[in-house]
């Protein structure tokens, strides 16, 4: 099947806009931390990247997609719902009190494999569903997203030499590299780079892409089932915290919290603009 | 089984199961043990060596689970719980993604190593979560049988081993499954007890019945403690000693209150452990030396339930 980028673009821009409404309706929410990886979700979920049935969400041979970063929880909520593994209505209710959801990503929600919130956790459950997937034979993919303060936990080194030493080349992991964390830039906090070299040096094939370009998400992605390597893959993405809306993004300040008021406006106002910019 | 370890009696059953049920994974943090060896050389498939990283342990643990496998985590016991609290908190009692956790060791099980291999504080750290099923094993013959009774159960179960050889309590075949055995019968006074404590309960009551005081032993494995045959048991009691080779606070003892304060039972109860007024120690020459600094070496022991008792005449004697 082939996949249309624009059309890929079209449905980020929409999800976009979902999340923010949601949050901003619910007056929570890691708007900045969601906006940053959007674009990654919808090309797992939509890009034909992911085997996946929203029908069905237990279906034993999808691919399994661990949040890890789970303070994104809005994105993929706002993509699962888009995507119709459960009635889009129920994101008006987002944190709210007759809602079944909130800021951080809950197992219990269809299409959701794990809760998260606590960092640097559900990479290692990504790479225990990978070995077993390769203990059972079976072929399903484990997709994982990092934030990149989430690698300052070491739990992340722990799995990360696991992965490599068992081979786990069913699993891909992605971080969205927004270089921000809760209160500075992470290259202030504590600089992380060089990831490619860390990475390659704990045994990864390491790609370093434009996590906001919807053909370089693509393509680094499509490929993934085929690959001949042996080592697990990190796709470090380039991104910025609050893409799409220029008024909160690239800025600590905006960490964890949803626009209110006169901000709402002017956040909506600047992502319809950054849509007529594409 | 008398001579032989909680440990290997726990991972020779398991290597039994493990052979007739390919989901069965055991997950170690670079711990050895007899039966783990031959587990290895004859499953490998079925062995993960996770290193000296408990909290990935953890994790992985959780993601064999979701994959369909049966799994065992194996570690130290201060490291397969504190060690990795929030992920046991987080994939175990928030999620309920049932796996074992092994953990050797329990109490001063490590008498020479000091007090980071000394776990004193876990069963108040687990039971205050839901959904972990504590298991503070007292004999070989129990420890066997909760590797089958690991199996199936549905929650997150910590198997607490401890690391002596201790002499076998219970015969095979025995039932362990209301948590908690009666090993001594008395008309009005209990010590409650769990794990390595269980043994010097039951030398407690053997000593103090030698002097015509019967004194019962109740050996509590499972926790939480199964509150209905605990009060079924001592309503009539008169008085009650819980002992554990544990800080108290929030210990076996404090389970037990809340059991007889829940329902309404006006017993009072001794509670004997370890204060944490005496903090952590660096005490070596042997479990009874590290019990003493604590005051619960069997010499203090006698004294204080003597004490409690008002038999205190028969404190004294060996």
């Amino acid at each position: 099947m082939k996949v249309s980028i624009s059309g890929l673009k079209k449905k980020s821009h929409g999800i976009r806009k979902t999340m923010m409404d949601m949050c901003i309706k619910a007056g929570t929410g890691h708007v900045t931390s969601s906006l940053s990886c959007i674009d990654i979700l919808v090309a797992l979920y939509h890009g034909c990247i992911m085997k996946h049935d929203p029908g069905n969400p237990e279906w034993e041979e999808r691919d399994r997609f661990i949040l890890s970063k789970g303070q994104a929880s809005p994105a993929l909520y706002t993509v699962l719902a888009d995507a119709g593994y459960f009635d889009p209505e129920k994101l008006n209710r987002f944190a709210q009190k007759d809602g079944s959801f909130g800021v951080h990503l809950q197992h219990d929600v269809p299409g959701v494999e794990i809760t998260s919130g606590s960092l640097g956790q559900g990479f290692g459950v990504a790479a225990g569903i990978a070995l077993g997937a390769k203990m059972n034979r079976e072929l399903y993919m484990v997709f994982t997203l990092l934030g990149d303060g989430e690698c300052y936990e070491g739990s992340i080194w722990e799995t990360a030499m696991f992965a490599s030493h068992n081979r786990l080349n069913n699993l891909i992991a992605i971080i969205d590299r927004n270089y921000l964390c809760v209160t500075d830039f992470t290259e202030n906090l504590i600089a992380l780079e060089p990831m490619e070299d860390k990475w390659k040096a704990f045994g990864w094939d390491v790609l370093r892409i434009n996590g906001h370009s919807m053909e370089c998400i693509v393509d680094s992605l499509s490929t993934v089932r085929s690959r001949r390597s042996g080592k697990p893959l990190m796709i470090i993405a380039d991104t910025v915290k609050g893409e799409g809306v220029d008024c909160i993004s690239n800025n600590p300040i905006w960490h964890g919290l949803s626009p209110k008021g006169e901000d709402a406006d002017m956040a909506r106002i600047c992502l319809e603009r950054s849509c007529g910019n594409e | 089984m008398n001579n032989i370890s909680q440990r290997d009696a726990f991972w020779n059953r398991v290597y039994e199961i493990a052979r007739k049920d390919t989901d069965v994974v055991v997950v170690s943090a670079d711990m050895g043990a007899p039966a783990l060896d031959k587990f290895r050389r004859d499953m490998p498939s079925q062995f993960v060596n996770a290193g000296i990283a408990e909290q990935n342990a953890v994790t992985i643990a959780a993601g064999l689970c979701l994959a369909g496998k049966k799994v065992f985590v194996y570690a130290i016991a201060p490291f397969i719980t504190l060690r990795c609290l929030e992920q046991i908190r987080v994939e175990n009692a928030i999620m309920d993604i049932p796996i074992t956790l092994v953990g050797v060791g329990a109490g001063f099980g490590y008498e020479d190593s000091g007090p980071t291999h000394h776990i004193i504080e876990d069963i108040a750290i687990m039971r205050s979560m839901p959904r972990i099923q504590i298991n503070s094993i007292t004999d070989s013959v129990m420890a066997s049988a909760f590797a089958d009774i690991s199996c199936d159960l549905k929650t997150t179960n910590y198997v607490r081993l401890d690391r002596q050889v201790l002499p076998d309590l219970y015969n095979e075949g025995s039932d362990f499954s209301k948590g908690l055995s009666i090993l001594r019968e008395s008309d009005d006074c209990y010590i409650i007890s769990t794990g390595s404590m269980t043994h010097t309960a039951v030398d407690i009551a053997r000593h103090f019945g030698e002097r015509n005081i019967n004194i019962g032993v109740i050996d509590v494995y499972s926790i939480p403690v199964n509150g209905n045959a605990l009060a079924e048991k001592i309503r009539n009691a008169k008085k009650l000693i819980s002992l554990e080779e544990h800080f108290l606070p929030g210990g076996l003892g404090s389970a037990v209150c809340e059991v007889l304060n829940d329902r309404n039972i006006p017993v009072r109860v001794k509670r004997l452990g370890l204060s944490t007024d005496r903090n952590y120690c660096y005490k070596y020459g042997g479990r009874e030396a590290i019990r003493s600094y604590y005051g619960v070496d069997m010499d203090s022991l006698k004294k204080e339930i003597a004490e409690y008792l008002s038999v205190g005449s028969l404190c004294g004697a060996r």
